[in-house]
C-alpha cells in the first residue's frame, strides 16, 4: 500500500513536514536568505533600469542607441548566464545578486521605456506651452505618467526574479553537491538528492508558490499607495 | 490621398530599416570594442576570454557541428511541450473563457497552482522522472501551460460582445458563433499568449537541461564550464538567446501574416 | 389596453405593449431602463426614436432585436412575440460590429452561409445575392478588401449590405452614423433612403426603426419621430413627419423642416438638460 510507505506525500504529513521546518527555522531562515538575495538584486536592477527606461522614453537618440544591446540580451534568460556568475563570482550569494539583478532589469526597463513613451503627445504639449524646463517636464509629468507602467514592470521584475533565485539555487545545489550558501532553492535540491524527502520537497514548492504571491501583491499595494489617483 | 501616402510609407520603409541597421551595428561595435579592451586588460582567458576566442570557439562549434546538435534537441523538446501545453490550455481556455461555471470551478486550482514556477517543480519531477529526456519536456510544457491558458482566457473574454450579438442577429447557431465568431475574434490574443508561452517554455528548457538532462544547449553550457572553457560557453549563452529570439519573432510573422487585421499584430510588430 | 398579442391589424409590423426592462438583482438594486413603452411600428415605415443619452432608447432597440427580453409588457412582430433574435430583424450597430478576419465579400455573406437566411440557396444564388447588395451599398470593387482598410463611411456600408444580404423584415439601427464626421453623415442619410427605397412605391419598402440623438436626422430620415424621455425611459409623444418622399437637400432647408426640428426639440429641452447634468 502506498501509504504504508512513510515518505510518500500526503496532506497529513506535508503539513507535519511544514510545521516541523518552521519550528526548526530551517524554513524561515532559507526563504529569509533567498528574499535578501532577491531584494538587493532587484534594488540593483531597479536603480539602473527605471532611470534608464525613462531616460531613453525622453530622448530618442538614447533610445536608438542603448536598445540594440537591451534587444539582444533580453532573449537571453538570465538562468543560462548563471554559468558565467559561478564562473566569474562563484557560487555564492554575489552571484546569486548578479543573476536577479539581470533577469529583473529587462522587464522593468522594457515596461518603463513603454510608459514613458505612451504618455499623450498632449500633455507634453501642454507642458511645453506653459513654458516647463525639460527636467521639470520629466519630473512633474512623464514620471507619474509613467508610473503605472513602471508598477507593471517591477510587479514583472519582482516575478521573474524570485523565480530566477530559485532557479539559480537549485542549480547551484545541483552543481555545488550540496554545500553552498543555503535559501530555499538549494534546499528543495538537498530533500530530492540527500535525504530523499518528497514531502518536504512540496512545502518548499508550496513556500515558494506563497512567497511569490506576497510580493507580487505588496508590489501592488506600494504602487498603488504611489498612485493615489487612481489609474485612468 | 491615401495612396500618396502609401506610396511614401513603402519607400521610406527600406530605408529606415537600414537605418536602423546601421544603429545597431554601430551600438554593437561599441560592445565588442569594449569586450575585448576589458579581456586585454583583465588578460586572464578563463575568466575573460576575447572577442576573438569567442569567434573561433564559434566556427569550431558549428564546423562539427555541435551546435547544431545540442540546439535541435532543445528546439525539438520545446516543440514537443508547445504542442502539448496548447492542446491542454487552449480548449480549456475557450471553456474557461466562454463558461463562467466552469471558470468558476476551475480558476482556484490554476490561482494556486501560478505562483509555483515551472523551476520550483524541477526537484519533485527530477524525483519522478530522474534525469534524462522527459524531465526537460514536463517542465517546459508546465512552464508553457499557463500563460497560455491565462492568455487564452483573456483572449475570449475581450471579444466584442458585439460581434457575437450581430451573428445571434443573423440567426447564427450558437456553436457555429464559437467557431466561427469567437476564436476568430480571440485569435489575435490567442497568438500573444503563444509568444508567452514561447518565452517561457525557452527559459525553462535552459533551467532544465542545466539541471537535469543529458544532451541540449543548458546540458552544452554546464558541461563547457565545468571544463572552464569559457568561449564555448559564451557560443552556447549566445545560440541560447539567437534562439529565443527567432522562435519570438517566428510567431510574430505568424501573428503578421494570419491577423493581420489586429491592433495586437501591430502592436507587437 | 391588454395585449391580444393575436388580433393585431394588418399594417402594424411592430408592436410594444406596456413594455418594460428592468436591471440588476434584489429589489433594491435594479435599474429600470425602460418603462410603460407602448408603441406601434407601421409596415414599411421608418421610424425614429430620439431622446437624450442614457434614456433607453438602444434598450428599446434591443427588446425589438431579441437581445433582451422584456420584465414587463410584451414585444410583438406580425402578432408573435419576440423572444430572441433572427435574420427576419436585421440589426446595425452602432460600432458596425463588423467581423475583421473577414473581408468586405465575406461580411456580407455572412449571414447566409451560416445561418437560416441561406438555408435553400445554393452557392450561385448566395453569390448572386452578396454582389447585389455589394452593389447597392456603392462598394462594388471593394469586395477584397478588410475593415481596417476601410474609412468610417465604407464600414457604415458594409454593414448595411451584411444586413440586406439576409433580406430582414425589419431593419433596426442603433445610432449607425453617430461615428461619422458631419459630412460623410449628411451623404449616409441620403444613401440610406435611395436604400431603403424612397424612390420605390411605399409597399416595397422594409419597416425600420431607427435611433438616434440629432433631431435634424430624425426629421430629414423619418415618417413618425417618437420622442423619449430619461430615466427611466417612457415614450413622450409621437410626432408626425409629413414632408414628401423622395428627400433630399431641398428638405432639409424647407421651412416646414426647421419648424418640426424646433417642435421636437421643445419636447426634448427639459429631459436633455436634466440628463446632461445627472
Amino acid at each position: 500500500m502506498a501509504t504504508s510507505n512513510p515518505r510518500t506525500p500526503l496532506p497529513s504529513r506535508i503539513v507535519m513536514a511544514a510545521i516541523d521546518m518552521s519550528v526548526s527555522g530551517d524554513l524561515p531562515l532559507g526563504i529569509a536568505t533567498s528574499l535578501g538575495r532577491v531584494f538587493a538584486g532587484f534594488a540593483f536592477a531597479a536603480a539602473i533600469a527605471v532611470p534608464l527606461g525613462l531616460a531613453m522614453g525622453a530622448a530618442r537618440a538614447v533610445e536608438r542607441n542603448v536598445d540594440p544591446l537591451i534587444e539582444t540580451f533580453r532573449p537571453i534568460a538570465a538562468i543560462a548566464i548563471l554559468p558565467l556568475a559561478i564562473l566569474w563570482l562563484g557560487t555564492g550569494t554575489a552571484a546569486a545578486v548578479l543573476i536577479v539583478a539581470y533577469a529583473a532589469f529587462f522587464p522593468i526597463v522594457v515596461n518603463t521605456l513603454a510608459g514613458a513613451k505612451r504618455i499623450p503627445p498632449t500633455l507634453l504639449r501642454a507642458a511645453a506651452t506653459m513654458g516647463l524646463s525639460r527636467f521639470t517636464t520629466i519630473r512633474t509629468i512623464i514620471v507619474p505618467g509613467a508610473l503605472p507602467a513602471i508598477g507593471v514592470g517591477l510587479r514583472i521584475g519582482m516575478g521573474v526574479a524570485w523565480t530566477a533565485i530559485v532557479a539559480a539555487e537549485l542549480a547551484v545545489g545541483a552543481k555545488a553537491g550540496g554545500g553552498g550558501s543555503g535559501g530555499i532553492g538549494q534546499m528543495m535540491f538537498i530533500f530530492y538528492a540527500y535525504s530523499i524527502e518528497l514531502n518536504r520537497i512540496i512545502v518548499c514548492m508550496i513556500a515558494v508558490g506563497l512567497v511569490a504571491l506576497l510580493l507580487d501583491r505588496g508590489i501592488r499595494t506600494g504602487m498603488r499607495l504611489l498612485m493615489p489617483w487612481g489609474v485612468a | 490621398m491615401a495612396d500618396a501616402a502609401a506610396v511614401t510609407a513603402a519607400v521610406d520603409a527600406p530605408r529606415r530599416r537600414l537605418a536602423s541597421a546601421a544603429v545597431y551595428l554601430r551600438t554593437m561595435l561599441v560592445f565588442v570594442l569594449l569586450w575585448w579592451a576589458l579581456a586585454a586588460w583583465t588578460a586572464n582567458p578563463a575568466l575573460l576570454p576575447t572577442p576573438r576566442a569567442v569567434a573561433e570557439a564559434l566556427v569550431e562549434l558549428i564546423g562539427d557541428r555541435e551546435v547544431f546538435m545540442h540546439a535541435g534537441i532543445s528546439l525539438g523538446r520545446m516543440l514537443i511541450a508547445l504542442v502539448v501545453a496548447c492542446a491542454l490550455a487552449v480548449p480549456l481556455g475557450l471553456l474557461m473563457g466562454t463558461s463562467p461555471l466552469l471558470d468558476a470551478i476551475i480558476d482556484p486550482t490554476v490561482e494556486m497552482l501560478r505562483p509555483i514556477s515551472g523551476i520550483a517543480w524541477i526537484p519533485l519531477a527530477l524525483f519522478i522522472f530522474g534525469i534524462g529526456n522527459a524531465l526537460p519536456l514536463f517542465i517546459m510544457t508546465y512552464a508553457a501551460f499557463f500563460p497560455i491558458l491565462l492568455g487564452t482566457i483573456a483572449g475570449v473574454r475581450q471579444v466584442d460582445r458585439r460581434l457575437v450579438d450581430a451573428a445571434r442577429t443573423m440567426g447564427v447557431p450558437q456553436r457555429t458563433i464559437l467557431t466561427r465568431v469567437v476564436v476568430p475574434a480571440a485569435l489575435p490574443a490567442l497568438l500573444v499568449a503563444l509568444r508567452l508561452g514561447v518565452a517561457s517554455a525557452w527559459t525553462a528548457v535552459v533551467a532544465a537541461e542545466l539541471i537535469g538532462a543529458p544532451s541540449g544547449l543548458g546540458y552544452a553550457v554546464e558541461w563547457y564550464r565545468e571544463l572552464l572553457m569559457t568561449p564555448q560557453v559564451m557560443v552556447f549563452i549566445g545560440v541560447i538567446g539567437l534562439l529565443g529570439y527567432a522562435c519570438d519573432r517566428a510567431v510574430r510573422e505568424v501573428a503578421a501574416r494570419y491577423t493581420p487585421w489586429a491592433a495586437e499584430t501591430r502592436a507587437m510588430a | 389596453m391588454s395585449a391580444q398579442a393575436s388580433a393585431v391589424p394588418d399594417d402594424i409590423k411592430l408592436r410594444l405593449v406596456n413594455a418594460g426592462k428592468r436591471f440588476g438583482g434584489s429589489a433594491g438594486t435594479q435599474t429600470i431602463a425602460v418603462r410603460d413603452f407602448t408603441l406601434d411600428v407601421r409596415r414599411g415605415e421608418f421610424l425614429v426614436i430620439v431622446g437624450p443619452s442614457g434614456c433607453g432608447k438602444t434598450t428599446v432597440l434591443n427588446l425589438l432585436a431579441g437581445l433582451e427580453r422584456a420584465t414587463e409588457g410584451s414585444v410583438t412582430i406580425d402578432g408573435r412575440p419576440i423572444d430572441a433574435p433572427g435574420p427576419d430583424r436585421g440589426v446595425m450597430f452602432q460600432d458596425y460590429a463588423l467581423f475583421p478576419w473577414q473581408t468586405v465579400w465575406g461580411n456580407v455573406g455572412f449571414g447566409l452561409a451560416h445561418g437560416p437566411a441561406g438555408a435553400g440557396l445554393d452557392a450561385a444564388a448566395r453569390e448572386r445575392r452578396v454582389r447585389d447588395c455589394v452593389e447597392l451599398v456603392g462598394l462594388a470593387g471593394a469586395e477584397a478588401k478588410y475593415p481596417h482598410q476601410l474609412s468610417g463611411g465604407m464600414r457604415q456600408r458594409v454593414a448595411l449590405a451584411r444586413l440586406m444580404a439576409n433580406e430582414p423584415d425589419v431593419l433596426l439601427m442603433d445610432e449607425p452614423l453617430a461615428a461619422l464626421d458631419a459630412q460623410t453623415r449628411m451623404i449616409m442619410q441620403d444613401e440610406l433612403l435611395r436604400i431603403w427605397g424612397q424612390d420605390r412605391p411605399a409597399a416595397q419598402r422594409r419597416t425600420v426603426v431607427f435611433i438616434t440623438h440629432a433631431i435634424d436626422e430624425a426629421v430629414f430620415l423619418a415618417d413618425r419621430v417618437a420622442v423619449m424621455t430619461t430615466h427611466p425611459g417612457r415614450l413622450k409623444a409621437v410626432v408626425d413627419i409629413p414632408l414628401s418622399r423622395p428627400r433630399g437637400d431641398a428638405t432639409r432647408g424647407h421651412p416646414q423642416f426647421q419648424a418640426l426640428s424646433q417642435h421636437i426639440w421643445s419636447l426634448i429641452r427639459d429631459e436633455a438638460q436634466r440628463a446632461a447634468v445627472t
